[in-house]
């Protein structure tokens, strides 16, 4: 019997996601390398890997449907995680951000970046399984009942970076539950005058606090923005990446933007800007490629779903990172403001790397089990 | 498919998820392009200014030399102990106080402070404990370098001058350029920045662009904190070209001591070679200390010093040579008398005019200092008879005084080679406002008052100087001068490199066309007569005769500050005398005026006999405890500059 499932499972398993997904990383290394070639966050993220690798496999060969029937205990575990960070004692702060939990033996972890999974899953399982229909009122309700919970322990943290992720999860389940195309143009709508405005009631009534403030206008004209200040990052960041025009600086490490440290967070938020000095405009293109394809693997994975909640679950995925990569580059670009979203399979951290991978366990879990039932 | 019904067109919403994921790919795509090759070039250079930096090395400034190649102005290296932040950010300081306050000899209040300060700013930064250090202090910084790395000691070349208040005023100083000088065009224009040295004040300002050498830089690679992380290239600086002057040390000190001695200890005294207007002395007294400029502005102390100079009533800064304007007295009839001549008021052969012990004009009386009779012009200057230059004067009128002022270049400048030299002031001057004052037209009695040398006559000493001179060398108008030689600077670097700086030839001073007063043999030796009367018996400075081997020419001028020979204290008359020796085949002229300290013939000649001595004698400043010091001081300077010189070479 078990023979016979591994067997398939070989078979099945969605070798070219992973290897993908795989071989991202290990570009990413090497950028982390290029970033900070005498510190050990390189080699750390190796070992990251194959943590990921492992936890991948182990949710791939699981079969997801068992997995979403415990989603609200995960959800719930979930929850925990991001209320115990809050704990002075136990969370730990760095850059003012009580974002971290220190566990034994591993290190740090960070709940926000693995919570996105049960909070999919809880989506996927409550809106895989509704009746057929239009979308109700009440279960919009529910759907936004199920994200304003962790997104409300993050912003606790504070880590705005990370509770804003969050949104497309949601938006994207609700747009493929039958949502009205109205709703969906109206909420565009909506956003599009309700954002601008509430950015300039924000700053008048001083909600928005001025450092957010300026971090929002340096986008606007970052080189006249004060190069000593918020517009500073950003403008070094755009600077390091058009440094690397066509083909890159290829590793000379003794003036690259990260050697002398012009650069901030080279390995972690700004690792694309250190991949377009390194490798230029052939390498980011190469990179956004494979993004473009793992994306579409996936997405195929989503047309051929045995069931919604398969589908949802990884629409979801790439949904989310779609919407980080977008974030992330964009900052790295320049026409995004500087807020702390790392890059899916490319920044260093263990956290993200493993979370990300665990999404593609499921997705690689659903497109195994497409033929049974 | 089969979850069609389950949702509103569900290929469709799926599909357009993926295209929205392709469009916000692309639109990163697109703005790589712009960033990357539509500005990559930019960006580049842009990341190549901001961590590439020049890094200045100053050019060592040229040296200055008397005409004897006695140093007067040297750069010597100092070293200052600096205190870094980065090795003591988490370092309890209490007790290092106390070991550096013993070991540097510093107050443990101001080290305190120190550290105070140093905790608040970068990283990288460092702050000077002590400016000056000693070679004990150096020696015990380098002996705990492991125990306290914290510690450095660091070069800062420092101009210096050995003969202290000696000659301050033709020397100046140098400093750091002023914000007001930066926003000038003149400034700008030779690409002058904040904090570069420049020369301020006398020759250190005149020459500066001689004496400043050309910076060399290096080319380096910093980081965002501007920490140096390597160099990429080195050009050496081409030293600044080394001054010789016309000034003759000792007889400077010669002159310095007869200010010293005088009775107000202030005034001015000039000493030039008639024959080609170099300048062999120029004191002015009271004067100030370059050094306290140059080391002084970073202590308190210093600061006090400098702000005392300022404000001192008795204006120590000021160049009394050839920024002091003074009535002449009866100096002034020295020229007044070749116009005289040259204009035909009066011939050598019937140069007789009425003395008559004054002068009456309107009903106001003007007396003679004596009774003259009908004095020749010889016995007029020899007794400085005052009726017989008014009514020369009268004859000449106000525009034959003109002429004469043109004659002998009293309305520009010298042009000796220092700066901010004041132009003296003449009837031409005043001519205007005399005029308005009395209904458009010049008035007699001011052409009384002018004929000796008062009222609407204030001169400069080295414009009076420059004017007597000339009568010792048939007419001849040599502009004073300090330069004698600038020498020569080899090039720096490869010929064919970019860097390459030529050399720069060596020069000396370039006369301007020379001015010649006309005057007939004949009416040049017949003022030579009377000016060498002035220095025999009953002359009016018969007292410095030096004997027939060093026959004097001269006159004494006595210039009224409130009232004519009144004791008035403070505003006692102004003591001239001005003449040149040997009388009729001269070498050395020399003006001497001593402010407020009465009539000339007992203040100001003797002070000149005293520099005339100096010049046939020979002479050494007069020892004292200080003199053993000031040998130590310049002994030690000599070697460092001539070890600089051999460096240069």
């Amino acid at each position: 019997m078990v023979a016979i499932i591994e067997k398939r499972q070989i078979r099945d398993f969605d070798w070219l996601t992973a290897f993908l997904a795989v071989s991202i990383v290990c570009f990413g290394v090497w950028q982390i390398y290029n970033a900070q070639p005498n510190e050990s966050y390189w080699s750390k993220q190796i070992i990251g890997l194959f943590i990921a690798l492992i936890g991948m496999a182990v949710v791939a060969v699981t079969d997801y449907r068992r997995i979403i029937d415990a989603a609200p205990i995960f959800y719930a575990i979930g929850i925990i995680l991001l209320l115990l960070v809050l704990i002075p004692g136990l969370g730990v702060k760095i850059n003012g951000q009580r974002a971290w939990l220190a566990v034994p033996f591993i290190g740090r972890f960070q709940p926000s970046e693995f919570v996105k999974i049960p909070v999919v899953l809880m989506l996927a399982s409550y809106f895989g399984n509704r009746k057929a229909g239009t979308l109700k009122f009440k279960e919009l309700c529910v759907g936004v009942g199920i994200l304003a919970l962790p997104i409300a322990l993050i912003m606790l943290e504070p880590d705005a970076g990370q509770a804003i992720t969050y949104f497309p999860l949601l938006a994207v389940v609700l747009f493929l539950s039958a949502v009205k195309m109205r709703y969906v143009v109206g909420s565009l709508l909506l956003a599009l005058i309700f954002v601008p405005a509430s950015y300039v009631i924000g700053v008048q009534t001083g909600f928005i606090k001025d450092y957010q403030r300026q971090r929002i206008e340096v986008i606007l004209d970052p080189e006249n923005a004060d190069p000593r200040g918020y517009g500073y990052h950003t403008f070094q960041s755009m600077i390091t990446v058009g440094k690397g025009q066509l083909t890159g600086i290829k590793g000379d490490t003794q003036t690259s933007q990260s050697a002398l440290k012009f650069l901030p967070e080279p390995q972690t938020d700004f690792i694309f800007a250190v991949t377009a000095e390194n490798t230029g405009f052939v390498g980011c293109i190469l990179l956004l490629l494979s993004y473009a394809i793992l994306l579409s693997r996936l997405i195929a994975g989503a047309r051929d779903a045995p069931d919604r909640v398969g589908m949802l679950v990884i629409m979801a995925v790439v949904g989310g990172m779609t919407f980080q990569i977008f974030m992330n580059a964009g900052m790295v670009l320049g026409f995004l403001p500087v807020i702390g979203v790392p890059l899916p399979l490319m920044s260093a951290g263990l956290s993200a790397i493993l979370s990300t991978f665990i999404a593609i366990g499921f997705v690689i879990s659903i497109k195994m089990r497409r033929f049974v039932n | 498919m089969k979850l069609h019904d389950y949702s509103q067109n569900l290929p469709i919403r799926v599909g357009t998820i993926q295209v929205i994921a392709f469009v916000l790919l692309a639109i990163l795509g697109v703005r790589l392009y712009h960033l990357q090759i539509n500005k990559g070039p930019y960006y580049a250079d842009r990341a190549e200014n901001q961590r590439i930096r020049l890094i200045e090395i100053p050019a060592p400034r040229g040296a200055i030399f008397d005409r004897n190649g006695k140093i007067l102005v040297d750069s010597r290296s100092t070293y200052n102990i600096t205190l870094t932040h980065d090795p003591i950010k988490n370092v309890e300081m209490s007790e290092r106080l106390d070991v550096y306050a013993s070991g540097l000899g510093v107050e443990k209040k101001f080290l305190e402070e120190r550290i105070k300060l140093i905790k608040t700013r970068p990283d990288y930064e460092t702050l000077v404990l002590k400016e000056n250090a000693t070679l004990q202090d150096i020696t015990w910084v380098e002996a705990h370098n492991l125990e306290y790395p914290e510690l450095r000691v660091e070069l800062q070349p420092q101009r210096f001058y050995p003969q202290g208040e000696t000659l301050a005023h033709v020397l100046g100083y140098v400093g750091e350029i002023s914000p007001k000088q930066l926003e000038k065009p003149e400034y700008q224009e030779k690409g002058f920045g904040p904090g570069d040295i420049i020369g301020k004040g006398g020759l250190e300002q005149y020459y500066d662009e001689f004496l400043r050498g050309t910076p060399g830089y290096r080319k380096v690679i910093v980081d965002s904190r501007g920490r140096i992380q390597s160099e990429i290239a080195s050009v050496p600086p081409q030293a600044g070209q080394d001054l010789y002057t016309t000034i003759d040390l000792n007889l400077q000190k010669a002159a310095e001591e007869q200010l010293a001695k005088s009775a107000t200890k202030r005034g001015s005294i000039i000493a030039m070679d008639p024959r080609n207007g170099e300048v062999l002395a120029m004191a002015s007294a009271p004067s100030f200390d370059p050094n306290v400029f140059v080391q002084g502005s970073s202590t308190r102390e210093g600061r006090r010093q400098i702000r005392d100079y300022w404000q001192n009533e008795e204006r120590p800064l000021y160049n009394r040579s050839i920024q002091g304007r003074y009535h002449p007295g009866s100096t002034w009839k020295i020229p007044e008398s070749v116009a005289g001549l040259q204009q035909g008021v009066i011939t050598v052969a019937n140069s007789n005019l009425v003395c008559g012990g004054g002068i009456t004009i309107g009903n106001k009386f003007t007396r003679c200092m004596g009774s003259h009779g009908s004095p020749p012009l010889k016995t007029a200057i020899t007794k400085s008879c005052d009726g017989y230059y008014y009514r020369l004067a009268l004859k000449m009128g106000i525009d034959g005084l003109i002429k004469m002022v043109e004659e002998f270049e009293y309305d520009k400048r010298t042009g000796v080679d220092l700066p901010n030299e004041k132009i003296s002031r003449t009837p031409k001057y005043y001519r205007k406002t005399i005029e308005k004052r009395y209904g458009g037209k010049w008035i007699d009695i001011e052409t009384v008052f002018a004929a000796i040398g008062q009222v609407t006559v204030d001169v400069t000493p080295i414009s009076m100087l420059r004017a007597v001179s000339s009568i010792g060398v048939e007419g001849k108008l040599y502009v004073p001068h300090l330069l004698k030689e600038f020498k020569p600077i080899g090039a720096v670097g490869d010929k064919a490199s970019a860097n390459y700086v030529p050399p720069k030839p060596g020069f000396t001073y370039k006369h301007p066309e020379l001015k010649v007063v006309k005057m007939t043999p004949e009416q040049n030796k017949l003022v030579l007569d009377g000016m060498a009367g002035v220095v025999k018996g009953g002359g009016t400075a018969a007292r410095i005769s030096m004997g027939e081997s060093f026959p004097i020419a001269g006159k004494t001028g006595t210039a009224q500050v409130t009232e004519l020979g009144k004791d008035k204290g403070k505003l006692k008359d102004h003591a001239w005398f001005v003449g040149f020796a040997p009388a009729y085949n001269p070498e050395i002229s020399v003006i001497a005026i001593i402010e407020n300290a009465g009539f000339g013939g007992s203040h100001a000649a003797p002070a000149v006999k005293g520099v005339f001595e100096a010049y046939v004698n020979g002479w050494t400043p007069p020892e004292d405890e200080e003199s053993d010091e000031n040998k130590e001081k310049l002994k030690e300077n000599n070697s460092v500059a001539s070890t600089s010189i051999k460096k240069r070479n």
